[in-house]
């Protein structure tokens, strides 16, 4: 535990060490407010301009469940660069033989940031949503994103070989949220196309109200993680 | 302190290490030496835990190894053969997150002196040397005065001056009642350092014993003299220490004083490991 949280703490003086990375950590915040305050004042304008009752507020609940991503989507993403760095300074192997161990460096890495991530994400949710939200669908749809951001990270590990890499595949990761807007566009059964994809089960889940689809949304990204385990603890090494 | 019985590992399909067994004291210095490739790095990881997918058994200071726990490692020191240190820090930075995992450590500063980096500990590492990196890295396995030490390579890329800094602190460790696992590829450093010494050939032990009756037993000391020859040259000739006896022509040369010139060379390892495995070291 003591040594986890120390090497937590160098997680964090290493992202302080990098501009970056450093910036990255202001984004969420950012575009949150962005979101808050420009999508209102946007949906304003195009009323008048297009003389129709609504626009955006129709996609209100869409905006709210992106801004619940952004936080652990960079975070991850912070975290994917770190582990890139460390693992190219062989850092993180050498953890492995110290007491953190393997398992403590991909709890101090992956799971605390992942929480960090969730009261990160539910505060700017709570702050910034368009729409009305129950405490409980908050920390759900906070959590649920976390969830589908944690493989994010992972696969970033995985197949980048240094961090230019690493960001390309970030950016390219990024497809995995857009799941999201499925459901409010594609109201056929073709939509059941991107159902590997969590985000589409998120947005299901809190656009019908169904808790049913906690099940899919859950288990997709829980199926993720275990597939990309194996190879994203060797690569540590 | 360490046992291996029966240890087979591959990172392939294709077997690599096949029924590997040996045995560490307490209290040595054990060397493995081999040519690149032979598979001691791959051992150095076996033993400390970092390869867990092995077949039969590997029991280090009591733990087998793919169980190693937090306590395990609060008793090993690990000097991989690539330096592994945060670039952006400076020496001493590394040092006190390093130390800052284990309950006790020694001496950060008494560290730096004692390999001579005590200048430079407030330089970025990416500043630094190869071999100032290979040095911070041999002090990191130290800090927490672990009782067993798996060294890979430590004095690669070192100056002798400095290499040999690093062996009088390897030796020290070993006054001091720790066990040492040295890798290596060098013939002398294991002739120097080593208790016992095993022979590392394609995954396999090719011969373990020490040092000294390693190069004793497979090829006799031999004498080589030379002397004038009939025809006005240089006439060499050898033969093995334990049969100069039996040399005519030496018996002549010495009794007439007629010797050019007479000395003893005992094999190195290095003829030894050839010898025995067919395999150069380097
Ligand atoms: N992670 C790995 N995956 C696959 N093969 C490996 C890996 N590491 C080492 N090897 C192979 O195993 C053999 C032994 O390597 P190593 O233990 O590093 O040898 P040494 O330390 O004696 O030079 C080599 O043929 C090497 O290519
Ligand atoms: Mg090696």
């Amino acid at each position: 535990m003591r040594a986890n949280l120390r090497s937590m703490r160098m997680f964090f003086t290493q992202i302080k060490g990098d501009s970056m990375l450093l910036m990255m950590c202001f984004l969420p915040p950012l575009i949150a407010a962005v979101f808050r305050f420009g999508i209102p004042f946007a949906e304003g304008q195009l009323r008048s301009v297009l003389q129709r009752s609504a626009v955006l507020s129709e996609y209100y609940l869409l905006f709210d469940l992106f801004l619940a991503m952004f936080a652990p989507y960079f975070l991850v993403f912070i975290s994917a660069m770190v582990m890139l760095s460390e693992i190219d300074e062989h850092v993180a192997a050498y953890l492995a033989v110290t007491p953190i161990r393997k398992r403590g460096y991909i709890v101090s890495r992956l799971l605390y940031p992942a929480l960090l991530s969730v009261a990160v994400s539910a505060a700017l949710l709570s702050l910034c949503a368009l729409t009305d939200w129950s405490v409980w669908n908050l920390l759900l749809a906070c959590l649920l994103s976390v969830l589908l951001c944690i493989p994010v990270g992972m696969l970033v590990v995985v197949y980048a070989h240094n961090r230019v890499e690493g960001m390309a595949l970030a950016k390219l990761s990024g497809l995995v949220l857009f799941g999201l807007p499925i459901p409010f566009f594609l109201t056929n059964g073709f939509q059941y196309l991107f159902s590997w994809l969590p985000s589409f089960w998120i947005a299901k889940l809190f656009m019908t109200q169904n808790y049913l689809a906690l099940l899919p949304a859950i288990f997709v990204s829980a199926a993720w993680i275990w597939a990309l385990y194996r190879r994203f603890t060797r690569k540590l090494l | 302190m360490i046992t291996v019985k029966d240890l087979v590992f591959s990172y392939t399909e294709k077997p690599f290490i096949e029924t590997m067994n040996f045995s560490v004291r307490d209290g040595e210095i054990f060397g493995f030496l081999g040519p690149s490739g032979a598979g001691k790095s791959t051992l150095q990881k076996l033993l400390t835990g970092l390869l867990p997918r092995y077949g039969g058994s590997v029991t280090v200071d009591g733990t087998e190894a793919k169980r190693a726990g937090k306590e395990f490692y609060q008793n090993i020191g690990v000097d991989f053969e690539f330096p592994s240190l945060y670039e952006k820090l400076t020496g001493r930075e590394n040092l006190r997150f390093f130390a800052s995992l284990y309950r006790r450590h020694r001496d950060i500063d008494a560290l730096l002196k004692a390999i001579g980096l005590h200048m430079d500990a407030d330089k970025k590492v990416s500043e630094y040397s190869k071999g100032m990196k290979s040095r911070l890295n041999f002090i990191k396995a130290l800090l927490h005065s672990p009782k067993l030490l798996f060294l890979d390579e430590p004095t690669n890329g070192l100056d002798p001056s400095n290499a040999r800094v690093m062996k009088d602190m390897i030796l020290q460790e070993k006054a001091e009642g720790k066990t040492v696992i040295l890798t290596t590829h060098n013939m002398y450093d294991a002739t120097e350092l080593c208790d016992h010494v095993s022979f590392i050939v394609d995954g396999a032990i090719a011969a373990l014993d020490t040092p000294k009756a390693l190069m004793t037993k497979k090829r006799a000391v031999q004498l080589t003299y030379t002397f004038e020859s009939p025809d006005g040259g240089l006439e060499e000739r050898s033969v093995p220490l334990t049969q100069t006896g039996g040399d005519a022509t030496l018996r002549q040369l010495i009794g007439d004083g007629k010797l050019a010139s007479i000395h003893s060379a005992e094999p190195t390892l290095n003829d030894v490991f050839v010898e025995i495995t067919g395999r150069r070291l380097q």
